[in-house]
Formats: C-alpha cells, structure tokens, sequence
C-alpha cells in the first residue's frame, strides 16, 4: 500500500495539472487534429513548449543526480500499432487521455462516458481478454541496445536519440531546443495583449499558449523526482492511473494503487477547481449518438495506449523529453491515426 | 446595426465536445447566405474562444460574443 505522504505528493501534482489544463484547454488531439482541420497552431506550440521545457528540465535534474532517466521500452510493432489505435480514439472519444480527464472535471457527461470506456479496456488490455495481444506485439518487436553510450544517469536499456546516434545527450537536448525555439519565433504572429489584472488573467481566462507550455513543462519537472520518490520513476501518466483506481475498485486489492492513480484523481479535481472559478464548470450531455462513439473512442484509447506502453502524456510529454525512441515513434503514429481520422469523419463532405 | 442583430438561424451546440461545435459552425455558416445572421449557443469553452477567431479568418464579421451563464455563450455571427 501506498504510503499517504505519496498520496499526498500525487493528489498535488496532480490538482496542479489539472488547473493548468483545464486554463490552458490543453489538448493533444486538438493540437493536432485542428494543424489540418483548422490550421491553427496555438495549441500545438503550447505542446511544443512544454516538451521544450521538461526535456531541459529532466536533463538538468538527471545531470545533477536528482532523478536517473527512465526511457520507455522500444517495441517498434507496438508503439506504432497502439499509437494509431489511440490516435483515432481520441478524435472519437473528444480527446485525448489527458484531455478527457479534465473534461471530467469540467462536467462534460461526454468525456466522463469516454473515460469510463477509457478504463475498461485500459484494464482488459493490461490484465484481461486481450493481455495476451498486448504481450505478443511487444515481445515480438522489441528493440534493446548493448551498448548504452554516454546516457545521462539512465538505467535501463531503451533506446534515445542520444545512444542511438552515440553522442552526449546534451548535443541534441540543445539542438531540438534551439530548433523547436526558431519554428516558435518564426510562427509567431503579434504579440498577444490581455488586459485585467494578473487575478483575472490567472483563473478567468484561458491561458496564452507560452503560458501553458511553460507552466506545465514545470509541472512534468515536478513530477519525475515527486513520483520517484513513490517508488514509480517517471514523469507523468494518465494511463497507469485509471487502469490501477478500476483494477482496485473491481478486485478491492489497495496494493496495485501507484503515484499515478492519485495523479489522475488530482487532475479531475484540479480541473473543476479551476472551472469552477471561472465559472465554465456545469454538467452537460450531448445526444445519445455522440455518446456512443465518444465511448467507442474511449475504448480505443485504452487499448491503443496499453499496446503502445503509453498515452500522449506517457508517451509524447513525457518520453519525447527523454529523447526515447519508443515515444518519438509512439508520438509520430498518435498524430497519423488523428489526422487519418479526422480526414474520414470531419473534413470528407 | 440598426436592428440586424435578429439571428436568421440558430446553430444550438451545447453539450457538445470539440471540434464538433466549431466544425459544425463552419458548416452552418457556409450553407447560409451573404448578410444572414447566425447565432451559436455553445458550452464548451476552447470553442467559445475558438470559433469567433476561426469564424474571422474565413472573412464574416463577428458582431457578439455574450456570456449567457455558467459555462455558456451565445455568438453572433454576420455572414459575408
């Protein structure tokens, strides 16, 4: 069992995620969905930004000795397969792990059925029915290296861009930082006035997108050494918390609850704090039909992100900052499977 | 905007998640015809943000953006 220090720390972190996605109406299926269907890139630098952040940020701490980097396994069948099954969950579902959590938060019936679809398959896919399809794809498709290189404080035997190519992590932290910075610069259009006080700015409005990034690429900071001081050495995840708070209703066996379980509840609440004060929060339902497929997409979610070792949150804000190879691939096939989708359900007349 | 502030048609999108409020706007406001007047209930707030900026970009006038409650809004939209 869980020790309620831990609990604590994960309740925290997470009710402070959760008030900055729901600020920030942070959402990794709208960020990439709305680059073809809208062309609209806010959301997408807000994603950039935060990965910006935490990849400097978890290089910092693993080169002072604060957290040892924990690269995702790289099981390239798996990765790819479970990416574009939860890319076009989340297009169905009305987001993705992250974003329907929050949604919860902000009484949307919607999301709330999506999730519960979410957790379902999350826990047959893990531990049930389909543990075995699960299983098959990643043993068959694994890829480890011999020879580590020179990795900052890392322990296990994944592959990142930094041992691949056989260079200090450092080099390619600097790089993508410095490359990711100039895409920034270069697409930025005027700058964005508000006026109000900082009060107003903080918890009425919706947050400007550097704002967002930057506050949760700090929170993904917060949460590695947080989480690994709970036994759990990684960043954040949404994922592994609804499959362990199911697995823990339905078998009434406390000892399967992680950091993260707390994380994922912390993110629900922290989220309707924040609606709450800036009065968006309400129960709202869309018709039966929506429901319907928003629970199919959920189901997609689930099953997609257990194959693929990770959700967006596992896998594209807090493995790409990691430079894991696992989460490059897993991110890059998360964003076919939406724009696919997408394509076939929302922009074809 | 002496009295044209009368919807034409009202586009009701509440309850709804993104990006069908936004999409269904887009929709709505191509199908409708040059001066008409739109006006779109929504609930979900990344859309009550989005749709008056996405609404402007494809060139129609957006003439109100009123907060009618919790978690609600009501737009009005002038097609061109």
């Amino acid at each position: 069992m869980i020790e309620p220090t831990y609990i604590l720390s994960g309740l925290i972190v997470g009710i402070l995620f959760g008030f900055a996605l729901q600020r920030g109406r942070f959402c990794m299926n709208s960020a990439f969905r709305d680059i073809i269907l809208l062309k609209e890139y806010t959301l997408l630098k807000a994603v950039i930004v935060a990965i910006i952040v935490s990849m400097i940020g978890f290089h910092v701490m693993a080169s002072l000795g604060v957290i040892q980097l924990n690269p995702k396994s790289f099981f390239w069948g798996a990765n790819i397969v479970g990416g574009f099954i939860f890319g076009v969950g989340m297009v169905l579902a009305g987001g993705c792990a992250s974003g329907t959590t929050y949604r919860v938060g902000e009484g949307m019936v919607g999301s709330f059925v999506a999730l519960l679809g979410f957790m379902m398959s999350a826990v047959i896919t893990s531990s049930g029915a389909l543990k075995g399809v699960k299983s098959d794809l990643q043993t068959m498709t694994k890829i480890t290296i011999t020879d580590q290189g020179p990795l900052v404080a890392s322990t296990n035997r994944s592959p990142t861009l930094a041992n691949i190519i056989g260079v200090d992590p450092w080099i390619i932290v600097i790089v993508i930082a410095i490359i990711g910075i100039g895409v920034l610069a270069w697409k930025r259009k005027g700058g964005e006035k508000t006026e109000g006080s900082l009060s107003e700015k903080i918890f009425k409005r919706g947050w400007s997108w550097w704002a967002t990034g930057i506050v949760i690429g700090i929170i993904a900071m917060i949460a590695f050494p947080a989480s690994a001081a709970a036994g759990r050495n990684y960043p954040l995840g949404i994922t592994g918390g609804w499959s362990t708070f199911l697995n823990t209703l339905i078998k009434g066996d406390a000892n399967v609850l992680t950091w993260e379980t707390f994380l994922v509840i912390g993110v629900v609440i922290g989220a309707a704090i924040a609606a709450g004060i800036a009065g968006e929060f309400k129960l709202r339902a869309p018709g039966p039909g929506r429901l319907v497929q928003q629970f199919i997409g959920g189901l997609l979610l689930g099953i997609g992100a257990v194959i693929a070792d990770g959700c967006n949150i596992g896998h594209i804000l807090s493995g790409i900052p990691q430079l894991a190879i696992s989460s490059i691939i897993a991110g890059f096939s998360i964003i076919m499977g939406c724009w696919v989708t997408a394509y076939l359900l929302l922009m074809r007349r | 905007m002496s009295g044209e502030l009368k919807p034409t048609e009202i586009l009701d999108v509440r309850g709804e998640v993104c990006p069908y409020p936004d999409v269904m706007t887009q929709k709505k406001v191509k199908s409708m015809k040059s001066g008409e007047i739109l006006e779109v209930l929504v609930d979900y707030p990344l859309s009550a943000e989005r749709i008056p900026e996405s609404v402007k970009k494809m060139g129609h006038e957006v003439l109100k953006v009123d907060k009618t409650g919790a978690s609600e809004w009501k737009i009005l939209i002038k097609v061109k």
